[in-house]
Protein backbone atom coordinates (compact mmCIF):
# COMPACT_ATOMS: atom_id res chain seq x y z
CA UNK A 1 0.00 0.00 0.00
CA UNK A 2 1.37 3.39 -0.93
CA UNK A 3 1.25 6.53 1.13
CA UNK A 4 -1.23 7.92 -1.36
CA UNK A 5 -3.50 4.97 -0.75
CA UNK A 6 -3.30 5.50 3.01
CA UNK A 7 -4.27 9.13 2.58
CA UNK A 8 -7.16 8.10 0.39
CA UNK A 9 -8.34 5.70 3.08
CA UNK A 10 -8.47 8.50 5.57
CA UNK A 11 -10.27 10.91 3.32
CA UNK A 12 -13.37 8.77 2.91
CA UNK A 13 -15.65 8.13 5.83
CA UNK A 14 -15.64 4.35 5.91
CA UNK A 15 -14.76 1.65 3.45
CA UNK A 16 -17.46 -0.13 1.52
CA UNK A 17 -18.15 -3.57 2.89
CA UNK A 18 -18.40 -6.31 0.27
CA UNK A 19 -21.62 -8.29 0.52
CA UNK A 20 -19.87 -11.52 1.42
CA UNK A 21 -17.98 -9.76 4.24
CA UNK A 22 -21.14 -8.07 5.42
CA UNK A 23 -23.05 -11.32 5.59
CA UNK A 24 -20.11 -12.96 7.40
CA UNK A 25 -20.65 -10.36 10.07
CA UNK A 26 -24.38 -9.76 10.07
CA UNK A 27 -25.39 -13.39 10.02
CA UNK A 28 -22.47 -14.92 11.84
CA UNK A 29 -22.94 -17.85 14.12
CA UNK A 30 -24.06 -18.22 17.67
CA UNK A 31 -26.83 -16.53 19.51
CA UNK A 32 -26.63 -12.79 19.92
CA UNK A 33 -28.83 -9.99 21.16
CA UNK A 34 -32.27 -11.01 20.04
CA UNK A 35 -35.50 -9.10 19.63
CA UNK A 36 -38.92 -10.46 20.40
CA UNK A 37 -39.44 -11.96 17.01
CA UNK A 38 -35.94 -12.73 15.84
CA UNK A 39 -35.89 -16.17 14.38
CA UNK A 40 -33.07 -18.49 15.16
CA UNK A 41 -30.77 -17.85 12.25
CA UNK A 42 -29.13 -21.12 13.06
CA UNK A 43 -32.35 -22.72 11.86
CA UNK A 44 -31.85 -21.31 8.40
CA UNK A 45 -29.44 -23.13 6.22
CA UNK A 46 -27.09 -20.27 5.54
CA UNK A 47 -24.72 -22.42 3.57
CA UNK A 48 -27.55 -22.98 1.14
CA UNK A 49 -28.36 -19.29 1.13
CA UNK A 50 -24.79 -18.39 0.43
CA UNK A 51 -23.93 -20.94 -2.14
CA UNK A 52 -27.12 -20.89 -4.11
CA UNK A 53 -27.99 -17.28 -4.00
CA UNK A 54 -24.80 -15.32 -3.64
CA UNK A 55 -22.28 -16.62 -6.05
CA UNK A 56 -22.95 -14.52 -9.12
CA UNK A 57 -23.66 -11.25 -7.33
CA UNK A 58 -20.75 -11.43 -4.97
CA UNK A 59 -18.37 -12.35 -7.72
CA UNK A 60 -19.30 -9.44 -9.90
CA UNK A 61 -19.01 -7.17 -6.88
CA UNK A 62 -15.53 -8.42 -6.01
CA UNK A 63 -14.47 -7.99 -9.62
CA UNK A 64 -15.64 -4.38 -9.51
CA UNK A 65 -13.55 -3.64 -6.44
CA UNK A 66 -10.32 -4.91 -7.91
CA UNK B 1 -53.73 -2.90 7.88
CA UNK B 2 -50.72 -5.21 8.12
CA UNK B 3 -49.23 -5.94 11.50
CA UNK B 4 -45.91 -4.20 11.96
CA UNK B 5 -42.85 -4.71 14.13
CA UNK B 6 -39.81 -2.61 14.97
CA UNK B 7 -36.62 -3.53 13.15
CA UNK B 8 -33.49 -2.69 15.18
CA UNK B 9 -30.40 -1.47 13.30
CA UNK B 10 -27.94 -0.32 15.93
CA UNK B 11 -27.56 1.12 19.39
CA UNK B 12 -25.58 4.20 20.23
CA UNK B 13 -25.44 7.12 22.67
CA UNK B 14 -26.28 10.80 22.37
CA UNK B 15 -27.76 10.55 18.92
CA UNK B 16 -28.29 13.73 16.95
CA UNK B 17 -31.49 13.06 14.95
CA UNK B 18 -30.01 15.09 12.10
CA UNK B 19 -27.73 12.14 11.38
CA UNK B 20 -30.75 10.12 10.30
CA UNK B 21 -32.26 12.66 7.95
CA UNK B 22 -32.04 11.48 4.35
CA UNK B 23 -31.30 7.89 5.32
CA UNK B 24 -34.21 5.65 4.39
CA UNK B 25 -35.02 2.64 6.50
CA UNK B 26 -36.00 -0.76 5.15
CA UNK B 27 -38.72 -0.65 2.52
CA UNK B 28 -38.53 3.15 2.59
CA UNK B 29 -39.60 3.25 6.23
CA UNK B 30 -38.83 6.22 8.45
CA UNK B 31 -35.97 5.81 10.91
CA UNK B 32 -36.96 6.47 14.50
CA UNK B 33 -34.96 6.61 17.70
CA UNK B 34 -36.07 4.82 20.82
CA UNK B 35 -34.21 6.42 23.72
CA UNK B 36 -33.93 4.55 26.95
CA UNK B 37 -31.57 4.81 29.90
CA UNK B 38 -28.96 6.83 28.07
CA UNK B 39 -28.96 4.64 24.99
CA UNK B 40 -30.49 5.33 21.59
CA UNK B 41 -31.81 2.48 19.48
CA UNK B 42 -32.35 3.25 15.80
CA UNK B 43 -35.42 1.44 14.48
CA UNK B 44 -37.99 1.49 11.72
CA UNK B 45 -41.33 -0.21 11.26
CA UNK B 46 -41.52 -3.30 9.09
CA UNK B 47 -44.36 -5.46 7.88
CA UNK B 48 -44.47 -8.67 9.88
CA UNK B 49 -45.72 -10.57 6.86
CA UNK B 50 -42.20 -10.08 5.51
CA UNK B 51 -40.22 -9.83 8.76
CA UNK B 52 -42.08 -12.19 11.05
CA UNK B 53 -40.79 -15.66 11.63
CA UNK B 54 -42.49 -17.16 8.58
CA UNK B 55 -41.61 -14.27 6.31
CA UNK B 56 -37.98 -14.22 7.43
CA UNK B 57 -37.53 -17.93 6.93
CA UNK B 58 -38.81 -17.52 3.39
CA UNK B 59 -37.04 -14.24 2.61
CA UNK B 60 -33.60 -15.12 3.96
CA UNK B 61 -33.32 -17.65 1.19
CA UNK B 62 -33.86 -14.96 -1.43
CA UNK B 63 -30.69 -13.19 -2.45
CA UNK B 64 -32.29 -9.95 -3.62
CA UNK B 65 -34.13 -9.60 -0.34
CA UNK B 66 -31.10 -10.52 1.76
CA UNK B 67 -28.82 -8.15 -0.09
CA UNK B 68 -31.28 -5.26 0.10
CA UNK B 69 -31.75 -5.71 3.84
CA UNK B 70 -28.02 -6.16 4.49
CA UNK B 71 -27.18 -3.04 2.48
CA UNK B 72 -29.86 -0.93 4.16
CA UNK B 73 -28.81 -2.18 7.56
CA UNK B 74 -25.17 -1.39 6.76
CA UNK B 75 -25.98 2.09 5.45
CA UNK B 76 -27.69 2.98 8.73
CA UNK B 77 -24.91 1.48 10.82
CA UNK B 78 -22.23 3.31 8.84
CA UNK B 79 -23.99 6.65 9.23
CA UNK B 80 -24.04 6.13 12.99
CA UNK B 81 -20.56 4.65 13.31
CA UNK B 82 -18.82 7.72 11.89
CA UNK B 83 -20.54 9.85 14.56
CA UNK B 84 -19.81 7.88 17.67
CA UNK B 85 -19.53 4.45 19.26
CA UNK B 86 -22.10 2.18 17.69
CA UNK B 87 -23.19 -1.37 18.42
CA UNK B 88 -24.70 -2.83 15.25
CA UNK B 89 -27.40 -5.40 15.73
CA UNK B 90 -27.45 -8.64 13.88
CA UNK B 91 -29.52 -8.76 10.72
CA UNK B 92 -33.24 -9.14 11.35
CA UNK B 93 -33.52 -8.28 15.03
CA UNK B 94 -37.15 -7.32 15.44
CA UNK B 95 -39.36 -6.38 18.37
CA UNK B 96 -43.14 -6.11 18.47
CA UNK B 97 -43.11 -2.47 19.54
CA UNK B 98 -41.06 0.26 21.23
CA UNK B 99 -41.88 -1.19 24.64
CA UNK B 100 -40.23 -4.40 23.47
CA UNK B 101 -37.18 -2.43 22.34
CA UNK B 102 -36.92 -0.84 25.80
CA UNK B 103 -37.21 -4.21 27.47
CA UNK B 104 -34.24 -5.41 25.40
CA UNK B 105 -32.24 -2.36 26.41
CA UNK B 106 -33.05 -3.06 30.06
CA UNK B 107 -32.03 -6.66 29.68
CA UNK B 108 -28.74 -5.88 27.94
CA UNK B 109 -27.94 -2.52 29.46
CA UNK B 110 -24.67 -3.41 31.19
CA UNK B 111 -23.37 -5.44 28.26
CA UNK B 112 -24.31 -2.68 25.83
CA UNK B 113 -22.42 -0.09 27.82
CA UNK B 114 -19.38 -2.35 27.84
CA UNK B 115 -19.60 -2.91 24.10
CA UNK B 116 -19.94 0.81 23.38
CA UNK B 117 -16.96 1.54 25.64
CA UNK B 118 -14.94 -1.12 23.86
CA UNK B 119 -15.58 0.20 20.35
CA UNK B 120 -15.39 3.90 21.16
CA UNK B 121 -12.90 5.54 18.80
CA UNK B 122 -12.16 2.22 17.13
CA UNK B 123 -13.00 0.66 13.82
CA UNK B 124 -12.83 -2.77 12.31
CA UNK B 125 -10.30 -3.79 9.67
CA UNK B 126 -10.50 -6.97 7.69
CA UNK B 127 -7.35 -8.85 6.79
CA UNK B 128 -7.48 -11.85 4.53
CA UNK B 129 -4.47 -13.89 3.58
CA UNK B 130 -4.56 -15.82 0.37
CA UNK B 131 -2.10 -18.23 -1.12
CA UNK B 132 -1.43 -17.59 -4.77
CA UNK B 133 -3.29 -19.74 -7.26
CA UNK B 134 -1.56 -23.06 -7.68
CA UNK B 135 0.46 -22.92 -10.86
CA UNK B 136 -0.06 -25.78 -13.26
CA UNK B 137 2.61 -28.42 -12.83
CA UNK B 138 5.60 -27.40 -14.90
CA UNK B 139 6.25 -29.74 -17.76
CA UNK B 140 8.61 -32.36 -16.43
CA UNK B 141 12.12 -31.38 -17.29
CA UNK B 142 13.22 -33.54 -20.10
CA UNK B 143 16.54 -35.12 -19.26
CA UNK B 144 19.48 -34.54 -21.56
CA UNK B 145 18.81 -37.80 -23.31
CA UNK B 146 15.44 -36.45 -24.46
CA UNK B 147 13.44 -39.30 -22.95
CA UNK B 148 10.28 -38.51 -21.01
CA UNK B 149 10.30 -40.04 -17.53
CA UNK B 150 8.51 -43.33 -17.31
CA UNK B 151 7.27 -45.73 -14.70
CA UNK B 152 9.08 -45.51 -11.41
CA UNK B 153 10.76 -42.23 -12.30
CA UNK B 154 7.38 -40.64 -13.12
CA UNK B 155 5.87 -41.83 -9.84
CA UNK B 156 8.87 -40.59 -7.91
CA UNK B 157 8.44 -37.11 -9.37
CA UNK B 158 4.71 -37.09 -8.69
CA UNK B 159 5.37 -38.01 -5.10
CA UNK B 160 8.01 -35.30 -4.75
CA UNK B 161 5.60 -32.71 -6.16
CA UNK B 162 2.85 -33.77 -3.75
CA UNK B 163 5.25 -33.56 -0.83
CA UNK B 164 6.42 -30.14 -1.89
CA UNK B 165 2.80 -28.92 -2.01
CA UNK B 166 2.12 -30.32 1.44
CA UNK B 167 5.24 -28.61 2.77
CA UNK B 168 4.11 -25.36 1.12
CA UNK B 169 0.74 -25.60 2.85
CA UNK B 170 2.34 -26.25 6.22
CA UNK B 171 4.66 -23.30 5.81
CA UNK B 172 1.70 -21.14 4.79
CA UNK B 173 -0.32 -22.16 7.85
CA UNK B 174 2.60 -21.49 10.16
CA UNK B 175 3.22 -18.12 8.52
CA UNK B 176 -0.44 -17.22 8.83
CA UNK B 177 -0.38 -17.91 12.56
CA UNK B 178 2.56 -15.54 12.87
CA UNK B 179 0.85 -12.86 10.79
CA UNK B 180 -2.32 -13.13 12.84
CA UNK B 181 -0.45 -13.05 16.15
CA UNK B 182 1.56 -10.04 15.03
CA UNK B 183 -1.55 -8.10 14.10
CA UNK B 184 -3.52 -9.32 17.11
CA UNK B 185 -0.79 -8.17 19.47
CA UNK B 186 -0.93 -4.68 17.99
CA UNK B 187 -4.70 -4.26 18.03
CA UNK B 188 -7.36 -3.93 20.69
CA UNK B 189 -9.11 -7.15 19.77
CA UNK B 190 -9.16 -9.68 17.01
CA UNK B 191 -11.47 -12.33 15.75
CA UNK B 192 -11.01 -15.08 13.20
CA UNK B 193 -13.85 -15.81 10.83
CA UNK B 194 -14.19 -18.94 8.74
CA UNK B 195 -12.36 -18.66 5.42
CA UNK B 196 -14.73 -17.68 2.63
CA UNK B 197 -15.69 -20.08 -0.08
CA UNK B 198 -13.90 -19.31 -3.36
CA UNK B 199 -17.23 -19.91 -5.09
CA UNK B 200 -18.51 -16.80 -3.32
CA UNK B 201 -15.52 -14.57 -3.71
CA UNK B 202 -14.05 -15.86 -6.93
CA UNK B 203 -10.59 -15.72 -5.37
CA UNK B 204 -7.94 -18.08 -6.60
CA UNK B 205 -5.64 -19.97 -4.32
CA UNK B 206 -6.66 -20.72 -0.74
CA UNK B 207 -7.94 -18.26 1.84
CA UNK B 208 -5.77 -19.19 4.80
CA UNK B 209 -6.85 -16.32 7.05
CA UNK B 210 -10.08 -14.34 7.30
CA UNK B 211 -9.68 -12.15 10.35
CA UNK B 212 -11.08 -8.96 11.81
CA UNK B 213 -9.14 -6.54 14.00
CA UNK B 214 -10.44 -3.77 16.18
CA UNK B 215 -8.12 -0.83 15.58
CA UNK B 216 -7.97 2.40 17.54
CA UNK B 217 -8.19 5.40 15.22
CA UNK B 218 -4.91 6.64 16.66
CA UNK B 219 -3.17 3.37 15.77
CA UNK B 220 -4.54 3.08 12.27
CA UNK B 221 -1.41 4.30 10.49
CA UNK B 222 0.80 1.98 12.51
CA UNK B 223 -1.55 -0.91 11.82
CA UNK B 224 -1.49 -0.28 8.08
CA UNK B 225 2.29 0.04 8.15
CA UNK B 226 2.47 -3.29 9.92
CA UNK B 227 0.27 -4.85 7.23
CA UNK B 228 2.51 -3.38 4.60
CA UNK B 229 5.61 -4.73 6.34
CA UNK B 230 4.06 -8.18 6.66
CA UNK B 231 3.16 -8.17 3.00
CA UNK B 232 6.72 -7.21 2.11
CA UNK B 233 8.06 -9.97 4.37
CA UNK B 234 5.82 -12.56 2.75
CA UNK B 235 5.81 -11.90 -0.97
CA UNK B 236 4.49 -15.41 -1.58
CA UNK B 237 1.16 -14.57 0.09
CA UNK B 238 -1.49 -12.01 -0.70
CA UNK B 239 -2.61 -9.83 2.23
CA UNK B 240 -5.95 -8.27 1.41
CA UNK B 241 -6.88 -5.46 3.80
CA UNK B 242 -10.17 -3.60 3.87
CA UNK B 243 -11.62 -1.01 6.15
CA UNK B 244 -12.24 0.92 8.19
CA UNK B 245 -15.63 -0.65 8.85
CA UNK B 246 -18.10 -0.29 11.69
CA UNK B 247 -17.06 -2.69 14.46
CA UNK B 248 -19.39 -5.47 13.35
CA UNK B 249 -17.21 -8.28 14.63
CA UNK B 250 -16.69 -6.66 18.02
CA UNK B 251 -20.03 -5.20 18.97
CA UNK B 252 -22.18 -8.27 18.98
CA UNK B 253 -23.42 -9.38 22.35
CA UNK B 254 -22.88 -13.03 22.85
CA UNK B 255 -25.46 -14.63 25.07
CA UNK B 256 -24.52 -16.38 28.26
Amino acid sequence: MTTAAVTETESRALGEVALVDLLDRLLGTGVVLAGDITISLAGVDLVEVRLHALISTVRSEMARQR
Amino acid sequence: MPETGRYLYAITRHLDPEVLVDIPGLDGGHLDVVEHRGLAVVVSSVDLDEYGEEGLTRNLERLEWLEEVARRHDAVVQALAVKGPTAPLRLATICHDDAGVRRRVDEWHTALQQVLDRVDGRMEWSIKVLTPARKPEPAAAVPAGGEKPRGAEYLRRKKAQAEARLADDEVALHTVEQIHQTLASRTVASRRLPPQDPRLTGHEGTMVLNAAYLVDALDEQAFLSEVQALQAAHPGLVLDHRGPWPPYSFAMLEQG
